[in-house]
């Protein structure tokens, strides 16, 4: 285990290195954009180092470099201080490198076995012997608290176990350095706490990791040490120990970030958005997604629906904005006009803005460009055609305006394919396109989903400034401080149905998290209020 | 004056970037690997029959290089009914690559081009032209003919709006439905339509019996006496149309977008089952339109009997479309490559000592290749993300940025400057109370000022 004092000295001088991993000057180019800039890296043995940069800063590209994914123009990779050259995963799984990627890469139809030793399944003559491999298995289980069973099917099973699968895929393999791209992502409150003690006792045990984030509370919590890129080049590494939360963002960000939002108090007026009885069928399950939510959104207000994600909030959202269709008797009333039977169409052209939970999936037209996205629900308005004739010049205005407006970064401006734009840049793109077409109802869902603290901050305020500007907004987060922080009211929602209705000043975390979890619950038979 | 040159200098360079250029080379790629293939193919069965000399090989990649040319002394002939056989190919073509930009893959054209030419030969064989002018009977078999293809098209789009079926298992289907329905109605409808004038049997009477014929404005005396007539044309013009609704227009706005992604078109308001439905009734209308094209020629049989073998130029408009990346304005050129390529594969049976059963042999090894565009197009795209881009008028948004960062920045300088200003004046108003006091405190101040002021922005 111990080839450290084996380690030979290399011609450079730098024999013996500390570093398990050393990544030098590496820069890697793509149309339009450097992504990384010159580059350094270095992880020690046995410590959780985090890299930390805003969306598109190329931390996702770093890593993908370090696992073979891109050939980086220039710079060198160093293993145990020895060059290395990796050409493909395979090469970086021959050096120890594993990798849990932001999107899991499971078998869905595979059981949990079956996916760990996809590809260096044991043998003998052909004949697989799971035997031995199951043994393994649990051993690995065991040591490092990764609790799995072995035999479900992974879509059976949790997204918290199928990350602790990817773990186990990683362990099984040997590997010394394990990469966690964005690993919280799209876990739980309780699955990321059991997920940072796992990433612990995998670092007491010797393994060095790399940790890609852009969450401070989890850098603070589980890092030893702190790289930190900001578009696209070095800015820094910190010891943990000795930094804060406020200084990592100025670093990462380049100026002083707030944290909570500034807001002065809500001045409710007349009702934009009222839901009687709403409900809905579910796809996975018997039971109703959504049973009875019958809520009120005010003008000049934010009502968040809170909730462990899976409660029927997104069910809830595609019934409102027309994407699912609700079941008989339940009513959709949008400024004092019945919209339950409405297209989509009429509901966008008559002030609903929509963010929806999946970019990919519904908020953007991957293959179109970032210009054609901008007017994805606008193209058909005089402003931008002329006799069924797409005016390109107003599009192309329009949309250079909405990228200067709300920093939307990309390689070539409106022309930029939206498939090739980081995630949080894809995200701000939506969210510029949302809140500038006219709305009275703002329906966001995780709107700050996969951003950093700086782009968080703007979106916060920007949906601040739309509430005071008249706006009713139905904001549904999955992040406590999000939830706490924004609304001006909060609507549990637990099992389809809305538990309890709280004030964002009066209430604590710790009660929230109570309804939350369905341990407490309102009377009040589903949030009716006035 | 200076906006002008500009903006098509920028519109060129973006040109230049959408790939367009990117699927032309690709598609010369294709080419000449599927030449190159046949060539060794040729080479190959000089090598085993006996008595084909290695030279004929050589002679017989030229012959087919050669198209309409190699038809020694009847060139303008060979070349007229090229250009008159492109044209059902171009619209199936068309057909083909309307329905891919929507993200369906249209193998239904063979069926809806049988649909279209029975509808066409009907209506033109059955009005009388004593009574009704022929130019409108000419008219109306092709209305006839367009609407039945589109008719038979819409059949697999709205399976595949409705139930989401797939519309590959129901275009087979329709073709086969179709190629029954045709044999069945003209056997039934008995000698009304069916040549038996002529020798030849299982063949519908031509048009021109009634008098009804596209117009050849004289193009086929000045091609040799080849069935050329206007039909290109018209074909030409469709193309160019649909390029135009494909790309400029809303409507192929949201068709692209549902071919892309249907969820997000659903959630942006369009009506995503209905532009999948008017996708699929367009391309039958067009292959419909190239059957009508072709048997309004007047002059072309017609084979009834079809219930056992669907028509070449249906299926041909899948590597039409795609040598074409699905370009309506590429499928002119890629429909009129093939066909070139197929004369020089029957003059390559007519003179040389292959057989007839090489041509199709070597036209179809090309046709292959054809397919793999796309992979070689994302290979050469692939490769130049390696080159460091160079990117002539290129906005740069991270300059702009800073620029902008640094406008601020120098407004807040000034905004300090007067603040400065202020204090330099407040403390010199003080040095003066304090009269004569040594150090000079205002000296120190404003520069503790400006230094705090830089790190903050």
């Amino acid at each position: 285990m111990n080839n450290e004092a084996a380690a030979p000295v290399g011609a450079t001088g730098e024999g013996g290195s500390p570093y398990v991993i050393e990544m030098r000057n590496i820069t890697k180019m793509f149309p339009g954009i450097i992504a990384n800039d010159n580059v350094t890296l270095q992880l020690r043995r046995g410590e959780i180092h985090a890299l930390l940069g805003e969306n598109g800063a190329g931390k996702s590209t770093l890593m993908s470099v370090l696992f073979g994914l891109y050939q980086p123009e220039k710079g060198e990779i160093y293993k145990d201080g020895k060059k290395v050259t990796i050409n493909d995963p395979n090469d970086a799984n021959a050096l120890g490198i594993g990798m849990v990627h932001q999107h899991f890469k499971l078998v869905d139809v595979f059981t949990v076995l079956d996916n760990i030793i996809l590809g260096v399944e044991p043998n003998t003559a052909g004949f697989l012997r799971k035997k031995d491999a199951r043994k393994k298995v649990m051993e690995l289980s065991k040591n490092y608290g990764l609790n799995v069973d072995p035999d479900a099917l992974v879509e059976d099973i949790t997204v918290g176990m199928q990350q602790r699968t990817e773990i186990l895929k990683m362990l099984y393999r040997d590997n010394e350095i394990l990469i966690f791209d964005e690993p919280t992502a799209a876990l739980t409150p309780q699955e990321v706490t059991e997920l940072m003690q796992i990433i612990k006792g995998l670092a007491a045990e010797g393994k060095s990791i790399l940790f890609i984030s852009h969450k401070l509370n989890e850098i603070m919590e589980v890092a030893d040490r702190c790289s930190v890129l900001r578009k696209g080049k070095y800015i820094g590494t910190v010891d943990i120990a000795s930094t804060t939360k406020e200084e990592l963002s100025n670093m990462m960000v380049g100026r002083d970030v707030k944290f909570s939002v500034d807001k002065e108090e809500a001045k409710p007026a007349e009702t934009v958005l009222e839901i009687k009885n709403l409900t809905v069928k579910s796809r996975i399950h018997k039971k109703n997604a959504v049973s009875n939510v019958s809520l009120k959104v005010r003008a000049g207000e934010i009502v968040c629906i809170a909730g462990i994600d899976g409660n029927g909030q997104t069910e809830f959202v595609s019934a409102v904005s027309g994407l699912e269709k609700p079941e008989a008797g339940s009513q959709i009333i949008l400024c004092g006009e019945d919209v339950t039977k409405k297209s989509i169409r009429y509901k966008n052209t008559h002030g609903v803005s929509h963010i929806p939970e999946d970019r990919h999936k519904h908020g953007l037209v991957l293959d179109y460009t970032l210009e054609q996205n901008l007017v994805l629900q606008r193209y058909f308005e005089p402003e931008f055609q002329k006799h069924g004739f797409i005016r390109f010049d107003e599009v192309r205005k329009y949309s250079e305006d909405l990228i200067e407006k709300f920093d939307v970064r990309s390689g070539q401006g409106p022309v930029t394919p939206a498939r090739t734009m980081s995630g949080g840049n894809q995200q701000k793109a939506i969210i510029a396109r949302e809140l500038d077409r006219k709305h009275k109802l703002l329906i966001a869902f995780q709107p700050t989903r996969g951003l950093d603290v700086g782009a968080i901050e703007f979106i916060h305020e920007q949906i601040v400034a739309t509430r005071d500007a008249g706006a009713a907004v139905l904001l549904v987060s999955l992040e406590l401080e999000e939830v706490m922080n924004l609304s001006d009211r909060i609507l549990v929602m637990y099992e389809g149905e809305i538990t309890g209705e709280l004030d964002p000043k009066t209430t604590t975390i710790q009660e929230l998290g109570l309804y939350m979890a369905g341990a407490k619950r309102q009377k009040t038979g589903g949030g009716d209020n006035a | 004056m200076n906006g002008k040159p500009a903006k098509t200098k920028k519109s060129f360079s973006e040109f230049l970037r959408s790939g367009g250029v990117g699927s032309v080379v690709a598609s010369l790629i294709c080419i000449l690997g599927g030449l190159l293939v046949g060539f060794i193919v040729l080479i190959l069965l000089a090598a085993f029959a006996e008595d084909i000399p290695f030279s004929e090989a050589f002679k017989g990649i030229v012959t087919v290089l050669g198209g309409p040319f190699s038809g020694r002394d009847n060139v303008m002939f060979q070349m007229g009914n090229m250009i008159f056989q492109a044209v059902p190919l171009i619209m199936t073509g068309l057909s083909v690559a309307i329905a891919f930009k929507t993200g369906l893959f249209n193998i239904g054209a063979p069926g809806q081009y049988l649909m279209g030419a029975m509808g066409t030969l009907i209506v033109a064989l059955s009005i009388p032209t004593t009574v009704v002018p022929s130019w409108i009977v000419w008219i109306l078999a092709l209305l006839t003919g367009v609407l039945l293809g589109a008719l038979w098209g819409a059949i697999p789009g709205f399976f595949k709006a409705k139930f989401n079926v797939n519309e590959v298992i129901v275009c087979i289907m329709t073709n086969w439905i179709a190629a029954n329905i045709v044999s069945w109605v003209f056997k039934s409808t008995g000698d009304k339509f069916i040549n038996i004038a002529e020798t030849k049997v299982n063949f519908i009477r031509k048009t021109v019996t009634n008098g009804v014929q596209t117009p050849t404005l004289g193009l086929d005396e000045l091609f040799g006496g080849s069935y050329m007539d206007i039909s290109i044309f018209i074909a030409i013009a469709i193309a160019i149309v649909l390029y135009i609704v494909i790309n400029k227009t809303t409507f192929g706005y949201e068709l692209k977008a549902c071919g892309f992604n249907k969820n997000a078109s659903k959630y942006a308001g369009m009506n995503e089952k209905r532009n999948i439905m008017l996708s699929m009734a367009i391309a039958g209308a067009l292959a419909a339109c190239g059957a009508a094209l072709w048997c309004l020629n007047g002059k072309q049989d017609f084979k009834w009997d079809t219930y056992q073998t669907l028509p070449n130029d249906g299926f041909n408009g899948i590597p039409a479309a795609l040598l074409a990346s699905n370009n309506p304005v590429g499928v002119i050129f890629s429909a009129v490559f093939l066909k070139y390529i197929s004369v020089g594969g029957s003059n390559l049976a007519a003179q040389t000592s292959f057989n007839e059963y090489v041509s199709p042999l070597i036209i179809a090894v090309i046709i292959y290749f054809s397919g793999a565009s796309k992979l070689i197009k994302d290979l050469l795209a692939k490769k130049s993300t390696v080159v460091p881009p160079k990117i002539p008028d290129r906005v740069d948004y991270y300059k702009v940025a800073a620029e902008i960062a640094e406008d601020k920045a120098e407004a807040a300088a000034e905004a300090e400057a007067k603040a400065e200003k202020a204090v330099t004046e407040e403390a010199k108003t003080a040095a003066v109370e304090a009269a004569a006091d040594p150090p000079d405190p205002p000296d120190v101040l404003p520069g503790e000022e400006t230094e705090k002021g830089g790190t903050e922005e």
